[in-house]
């Protein structure tokens, strides 16, 4: 048993448990110039909640996050239904499912940089607008902002909340479907009086995987951002790359795990009371 | 009859093209109203397809089903005045058993509105009726097997259908259990006098609650008839060996008329048993007897009456059931072997190895040509 659990173990203290124990002992000191002075304090972190503007990019990237887990959710369900009820078993299911997966073949960067020409003032969506007459300058809302930012973070984690829908719903046996039907239910009353109850989990489930990702995200901000909308990531790598501030890089990047930790807490605990036990 | 259900070559064929299989093959039934039809089976017989095709959660490939004088056949499932009673119960999970109970009254389909007094009071009325003495506001994952097959069948009856179906409803509980269920439908068939349409692969559980039994086999159904009809007069070997423990012995009839055949038995016996079935000179049957009608005893001793079949025979298996001994015996001479039932009140007893005749009298024996 021991024998088993040991690579797992030393893994998790190595790549887990050191560097967050180096992480809260940066955290506790100070940078004369470029010098790391370790110390006991806990400026850092009084600097992250008083200090713009790490709380207010904190609380933006937040937005950000919640913005994608709503937009994720809303986009996954009926994909996710779908998968669970309409498509027949087999090829067709096979293809479906597929067609979910697929764009995880590509690489982030990829699909990130891909909404910047479609989006961008010589994008496809401005050229189409352009040719047929029906604009006249390049729209610039489009890219650049927080719009964009929030766009380009829900198509690349859609596929997370599909998944984790999909899985509630596979769970529904078709009895209760036919059975609700069979006692007269339509089709919207057995949606919202048993398939959506029982799913609710796992839009939550999913929920807090695409919040998780796009608040921690910075590469989305980085390409197709604008200047005021930077995340709270982007922040901890400038502090780290540029202003050689290590401590206060380490303060948020606690605060983040922090929040995150009760986030998911939270969440599991909502999750498990809302669970149906079929 | 017309208040009733009727199928007429019904057939549901599923795949398509040459794959296509028909799981149900012409199938005609008809069910008066108020009686109590078990379609009885071994699994992938068309049982289940053939109650879905009433409920109407399948169409047929072809053919007509009826009810109440009219044609169904394309008339949806919640159009149909039929509730269905599935095998895994299908109680909703978020729900508990009041409202599970009074889903039928408050989806919009229900016949009218009722108010939430009424709502209560018809869930305490058929809680009562099902004896489910559990909270109602308890969880269904919090009952066990026998209560949720109870809050399911109340919840199938509140709308007061006039038909209930049961996909094998007692599949999952245990023995003790499934009895005591039995005995709770046929009570609840018999108070409400509603047609009761049940599925089953128990042999046992089908003659003890039908009025009507439909032995079905590949798609087919091979017998309908009362309980004491398929058990006592099967029409076919299939029927015969499927319900209660039956023996066929090949015969070739030598001559018959009307009422009576002569017949040979491989072991040379030559005599007498009624014609159950038209039979002709020279064809090859199947003479069957049901285990509890042949007598054992010790070889060569005195014979029973005249015209008695007997067919010498070693004891090769013993098996003590309690009210009744099991003997399996392997006829000398000829292939096949003999179960018999003796009641374990009689005196006689037969170990492994003894050498036996086995007594049958003509008039238990029914002649089967298919």
């Amino acid at each position: 048993m021991l024998f088993w659990l040991a690579p797992p173990i030393l893994w998790f203290t190595v790549f887990m448990l050191v560097p967050y124990a180096m992480l809260f002992y940066y955290s506790l000191g100070s940078v004369n110039y470029v010098t790391f002075e370790p110390g006991f304090s806990a400026a850092n972190f009084i600097k992250v909640f008083t200090t713009q503007p790490y709380l207010g990019v904190m609380l933006k990237s937040a937005k950000l996050g919640l913005m994608t887990a709503i937009f994720t959710s809303i986009l996954a369900y009926p994909v996710a239904f779908c998968l669970a009820f309409y498509a027949p078993a087999g090829r067709a299911k096979n293809f479906l499912y597929m067609l979910v997966i697929v764009p995880w073949w590509a690489s982030y960067l990829v699909k990130a940089y891909a909404w910047k020409t479609i989006l961008g003032s010589h994008g496809l969506i401005n050229q189409l607008l352009l040719n047929t007459g029906i604009i006249s300058h390049p729209l610039t809302f489009l890219l650049y902002n927080e719009f964009s930012v929030a766009l380009t973070l829900t198509y690349i984690f859609t596929p997370f909340a599909i998944l984790s829908i999909y899985s509630q719903l596979e769970r529904i046996p078709v009895s209760l479907i036919e059975g609700a039907r069979d006692l007269g239910a339509t089709g919207w009353q057995i949606f919202y009086k048993i398939v959506f109850p029982i799913s609710v989990p796992g839009i939550l489930a999913g929920a807090v995987i695409t919040f998780s990702l796009a608040f921690g995200d910075f590469i989305s901000p980085a390409l197709v951002g604008g200047p005021n909308s930077i995340m709270i990531s982007n922040i901890v790598i400038n502090l780290l790359g540029r202003a050689f501030d290590w401590p206060l890089a380490a303060a948020i990047g606690l605060v983040i795990i922090g929040m995150a930790t009760a986030l998911i807490t939270v969440a599991n605990h909502i999750e498990r009371r809302l669970t149906v036990r079929l | 009859m017309s208040s009733g259900i009727e199928l007429r070559d019904v057939v549901k064929s599923f795949g398509q093209g040459g794959d296509a299989v028909a799981a149900v093959n012409s199938v005609n039934l008809d069910v008066e109203h108020g009686q109590f039809l078990t379609l009885l089976g071994a699994s992938g017989c068309g049982k289940t397809t053939t109650l879905r095709l009433i409920a109407g959660f399948e169409s047929p490939t072809s053919g007509e089903i009826r009810f109440q004088g009219r044609n169904v056949t394309d008339v949806p499932v919640t159009h149909r005045d039929m509730r269905m009673v599935f095998q895994d119960y299908a109680l909703f999970p978020n729900m508990n058993v009041f409202d599970n109970v009074a889903f039928g009254l408050r989806v919009s389909r229900a016949r009218r509105r009722y108010s939430s007094t009424e709502v209560s009071r018809r869930v305490r009325e058929y809680l009562d009726l099902v004896q489910l003495s559990e909270q109602p506001t308890r969880m269904p994952h919090q009952l066990s097997g026998g209560q949720r097959q109870r809050v399911a069948l109340a919840r199938a009856l509140i709308t007061d259908p006039s038909v209930v179906l049961f996909d094998e409803p007692l599949g999952s509980l245990d023995a003790k259990l499934r009895k005591a269920m039995q005995v709770e439908l046929k009570r609840i068939h018999k108070e409400l006098g509603k047609t009761f349409i049940y599925v089953t692969h128990d042999q046992e559980e089908a003659l003890g609650m039908s009025d009507r039994i439909a032995v079905m086999n590949a798609g087919r159904v091979r017998q309908y008839g009362s309980p004491e009809e398929v058990y006592r007069e099967p029409n076919c070997r299939f029927v015969a060996s499927f319900i209660g423990a039956a023996n066929v012995l090949e015969a070739k009839v030598e001559s018959g008329n009307g009422n009576e055949a002569q017949i040979r038995l491989k072991n040379d016996w030559v005599g007498k048993v009624p014609a159950t079935t038209p039979v002709r000179s020279g064809e090859n049957v199947g003479l069957m007897i049901r285990a509890e009608t042949a007598r054992l005893r010790r070889e060569n001793s005195a014979s029973g009456a005249d015209g008695v079949i007997t067919v010498r025979a070693t004891v090769a298996e013993r098996l003590f059931l309690g009210d009744r001994i099991e003997y399996h015996v392997e006829l000398t001479g000829q292939g096949g072997d003999l179960r018999i039932h003796i009641p374990a009140t009689e005196a006689e007893e037969f170990d492994v190895g003894d050498s036996v005749d086995v007594d049958i009298r003509p008039e238990d024996t029914r002649i089967l040509a298919d």
